[in-house]
């Protein structure tokens, strides 16, 4: 048996669900395989929860094998990777996340503008991952779309062209600043997912929860150092190339049942706080209000690219047209007018 | 030429001391303009993890020259009280560990910049507002260098003994 | 050799290179370089340092060292820090060591409005050591009382360190924060206690002359006119920090701001200060920042070299499958805690300390928050000791005075040394001190 060390990292921590099947799913598939012929064996140093880097250096440290596999955000690499800010740019398109990564996963092989996006920077795509759906949580209760005037909400980034034609303000923030942000009035709700709300507790401080099913996003993948991979023989490729579309399925899956896991705990752990947690599904005509109101963001994105000699409005179009194929009814037509 | 250099070093620290001010009253501005109109002042979170960044770097020659780099200094004293020259060696080795120092991150953040501009690499929102990220790696180098060439004539004058104090 | 072996090696090598004085940062720097090379190649180091040092501080989190440094630099230049003090003595004039405990009660009002101990070092030892040597201290004692109540600094909120183990430990800040707030307390009242004990058991420490020479009433003006007068201006800062924080107008990282602005409007309404001195202040700021942050960045280098050789995750596995128990492993914990605090400072040990030891406590079913105030007291003894402690470093700076030896400031800490780990065992053993307010 000839055995092999690699490197295995991520920004975040394996309590993280997707970073957590890293672990459990996709190095238990590669061992699981290799032990079959017993050839190979991997000796992991695992270097999970930001001990190597953090989530503003994702990309570069698989690029430079600082580590050998990684997790990449590719959700905060508007720069380097436009393409993959495709779902973050057409919000209300789809809330399957099983969907969304098999559609990426197919781009992946089929759309060379999208693969080249990822291969430039000298790694393999081993499987995709996703973020939640978005909802509303805040400290006021939401009836209409109206009830979100001139309040401040805090969405970060790409979240905050969400909130356009809303009239209501996007306050700056993270994950771990909304606890502390509400509570003291720096902002007033955030537009959020419940996989990231449960373990930062926010619900205690914005307990009305307003589903809006907003949309699940493309947040990046788990990738491999392309030197690291040359140097691999092609029965271990094999085994981690299996291992990848097996975590990105299961990790699909297992999104869709978390979120709802999720949502269901907070309204146990809060029923007894004043006032109570609960959720509140906001009626589709005014999701439908919402997004008609919004510019289209989308369009915007892919003039930009396209800018840029990148062709975002083919791939926006084999995106939108991906997810149809799969069975999903975008609220919007985001490829209207291209 | 000893004290061009000097003002280049304090010319460079000016820099990263407008950058802090700068920075208290862009972080205040944004307070009042959320709190009294509603409004937020974009990537103003992004702009602040730069200016540390670059604070950091712009100031770090002029930090050098001071010798506010933290340190113990018993084990040199030691040595300085029994022989001077000695002390002054070993002064000149360390610093010539700390040009070594500065010189690799200045050299691999040459490489940064490179990818910035091959990637237009951005702060802030696309099609709401962004800012390049390249001016403030120029800097960085800039100031990094600096550090550098500090350490290393710094070390170079001191292990051959052209005043202790020299550079 | 292995990576292990590397790791261990390189942790062996950065202890000697700090004791024989190469520069903390450049030590960790060099160190962890070299040892990456051997490890993953010339070329993946290289890289990493560039990364490491483009990266590690590219936090807004961290814009609170050079804001809350101006802050303290300000209130020291606008004359706040001195009347706070005054205030204290005051009141405190008819106690025997009044001047020694009114310096301790003065930092922690002063705590309340910055985050970091080097800028309360720094303001009481240009406003209460001459007035305490004025009244017959030593100067060991004097200069240890300030030493040893800067580190209220960091406990009292808001706090650099409860914001770095917060993010450390995913915990929020504004709980961390309130979690300081009674510890900081009985760490004061301990200091006050164990002075006004000394001062009657063994005045001989305390005072020059064996006895205290009492300041009287330093003018004729009314009393209660001068306590307005004194006391305003720092009240209106720590209103507008903490009433601004808890209030909603601006988070943590802001507060730092709007207090620097706000110390900045006081200098200026009082026209303590020109244009020239404003510069100097920044420019002493950014000298200050520079020293802490290069500690960040290269402590940032060192702990991911460590987490690629594994030693980190070895020794976790070690402390937890030792047999150790919860508590065994708490006392090593803060054993560690204290013997690197020694050599090096706060942040880089939470740094490297807290990715090994935050898994570990969890495991052993810790309550974090109570684990983060540990912590901080933990390695705010590192600021006391020998021979690397920044807040007696920055008492010497600050006084400039030949006359006066670092090891005699050391010296003068050592009692406020035992008393904190006096505290620390109080707040171990009843963790509600540090949880009760937190979960309110
Ligand atoms: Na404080
Ligand atoms: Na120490």
């Amino acid at each position: 048996t000839e055995e092999i060390d690699l490197t295995i990292a991520s920004s975040h921590p394996l309590v993280v669900p997707w970073v957590g099947m890293i672990k459990s799913v996709f190095m238990e598939e590669v061992d699981k395989k290799l032990a079959e012929t017993g050839d190979y064996k991997i000796n992991w140093n695992e270097a999970f929860g930001g001990q190597l880097y953090k989530a503003n250096a994702t990309l570069t440290s698989v690029e430079e094998g600082i580590t050998d596999l990684g997790w990449v955000f590719s959700y905060l690499e508007g720069a380097k990777m436009p393409l993959s800010q495709v779902a973050g740019y057409t919000p209300f398109t789809t809330n399957d996340a099983p969907k969304l990564l098999d559609t990426m996963t197919e781009l992946m092989e089929t759309n060379e503008a999208f693969r080249n996006e990822w291969e430039q920077y000298n790694l393999v795509f081993l499987g995709a991952t996703a973020a939640d759906d978005y909802d509303l949580y805040t400290n006021f209760p939401i009836n209409s779309l109206d009830d979100l005037k001139g309040r401040k909400i805090s969405a970060p980034g790409i979240l905050s062209s969400w909130l356009r034609g809303l009239d209501a303000t996007a306050v700056d923030g993270a994950l771990t600043t909304y606890y502390t942000d509400i509570q003291t009035g720096v902002s007033e709700g955030t537009l959020s997912i419940a996989l990231g709300i449960l373990p930062t507790k926010v619900y205690e401080v914005a307990p009305y929860i307003t589903r809006v099913n907003a949309g699940v996003v493309f947040s990046g993948g788990l990738a491999i150092n392309k030197d690291t991979w040359d140097s691999l023989p092609e029965e271990v490729q094999n085994a981690m190339i299996e291992a990848g579309l097996i975590y990105s399925k299961k990790h699909g899956v297992d999104l869709m049942e978390r979120h709802e896991g999720a949502l269901n705990k907070m309204v146990e752990i809060g029923k007894d706080q004043n006032p109570p947690v609960t959720i509140t599904p906001l009626p589709q005509a005014e999701r439908q209000k919402w997004v008609e109101g919004m510019p289209n963001i989308a369009a915007d994105w892919a003039a930009e690219a396209e800018a840029k000699g990148i062709p975002a409005r083919d791939f926006l179009k084999a995106y939108m047209e991906g997810l149809k194929e799969r069975g999903e009814t975008p609220q919007r037509d985001w490829t209207e007018g291209l | 030429m000893a004290r061009l250099w000097g003002r280049i070093v304090d010319g460079l620290g000016a820099l990263g001391s407008i950058t802090i001010a700068g920075l208290m009253a862009l972080i205040v501005a944004d307070v009042i303009a959320r709190n009294f109109f509603n409004v937020t002042i974009p990537v103003v979170a992004e702009i602040g993890a730069l200016s540390v960044v670059m604070i950091l770097f712009l100031q770090l020659a002029t930090t050098v020259a001071h010798n506010r780099m933290a340190r113990t200094e018993f084990f040199v004293h030691a040595i300085e009280r029994r022989s001077p020259r000695a002390a002054g060696v070993i002064e000149g080795v360390y610093d010539l560990l700390g040009a070594t120092a500065c010189g690799l991150i200045a050299w691999s953040t040459v490489g940064v910049l490179a990818k910035d501009l091959k990637a237009h690499e951005f702060i802030g929102v696309l099609g709401v507002f962004t800012l390049p990220v390249w001016p403030f790696r120029i800097l960085i180098i800039v100031g990094v260098t600096a550090a550098t060439l500090h350490y290393l004539m710094r070390g170079i004058a001191r292990i051959l003994n052209l005043g202790p104090k020299a550079a | 050799m292995s990576p292990f072996e590397i790791g261990s090696a390189a942790i062996l090598v950065l202890l000697v290179l700090i004791y024989i004085g190469v520069p903390i940062g450049v030590g960790m720097l060099i160190v962890s370089m070299v040892a990456v090379a051997e490890m993953r190649g010339f070329t993946v180091a290289l890289r990493m340092i560039g990364a490491v040092a483009n990266d590690s501080t590219r936090e807004y989190l961290f814009a609170v060292v050079p804001l809350f440094v101006l802050m303290g630099l300000l209130v020291t230049i606008s004359g706040v820090g001195r009347d706070t003090f005054d205030f204290f003595e005051r009141l405190l004039r008819n106690v025997r060591a009044g001047l020694g405990i009114a310096t301790v009660f003065a930092n922690a009002v002063f705590a309340s409005i910055t985050g970091i101990s080097i800028a309360s070092a720094s303001v009481f030892a240009r406003v209460a050591v001459p007035e305490m040597i004025r009244h017959g201290y030593s100067p060991r004692f004097a200069t240890g009382v300030v030493a040893g109540s800067s580190v209220l600094g960091m406990l009292i909120p808001p706090s650099l360190l409860m914001i770095i183990y917060a993010v450390l430990a995913e915990e929020s800040v504004g709980r961390m924060f309130i979690a300081g707030i009674l510890p900081g307390l009985v760490l004061s009242i301990a200091y006050a206690a164990m002075i006004y004990a000394m001062a009657h058991l063994r005045p001989n420490l305390v005072f020059r002359s064996g006895r205290d020479t009492r300041p009287g009433d330093l003018d004729g003006a009314d009393p209660r006119l001068h306590v307005m007068r004194r006391g305003l201006p720092i009240v209106s800062l720590v209103v507008l920090v903490l009433g601004g924080l808890y209030t909603g107008w601006f988070n943590p990282t802001e507060a730092g701001a709007v207090g620097a602005f706000g110390a900045l409007v006081i200098a200026l309404l009082r026209r303590s200060m020109s244009g020239r001195d404003f510069w100097r202040v920044l420019v002493e700021t950014g000298q200050v920042t520079v020293s802490v942050l290069f500690l960040v960045m290269a402590a940032t280098f060192f702990s991911r070299m460590l987490a690629l050789s594994g030693v980190p995750r070895t020794i976790a596995d070690g402390l937890l499958s030792g047999g150790l128990g919860p508590y065994g492993f708490l006392i090593i914990y803060i054993a560690l805690l204290v013997a690197m605090g020694c050599l090096i400072d706060s942040i880089s040990i939470m740094l490297i300390l807290l990715p090994i030891a935050i898994p570990v406590a969890e495991a052993a079913g810790f309550d974090m928050i109570w684990f983060g105030v540990i912590t901080v007291v933990g390695v705010e003894i590192g600021l006391l000791t020998p021979p690397f402690g920044l807040s007696v470093y920055t008492i010497k700076a600050a006084l400039d005075d030949p006359d006066l030896s670092i090891k005699d400031i050391f010296l003068g800490a050592g009692p406020f040394v035992l008393a904190m780990l006096v505290v620390l065992a109080i707040l171990v053993a009843f963790p509600a001190l540090s949880t009760y307010l937190a979960y309110l």
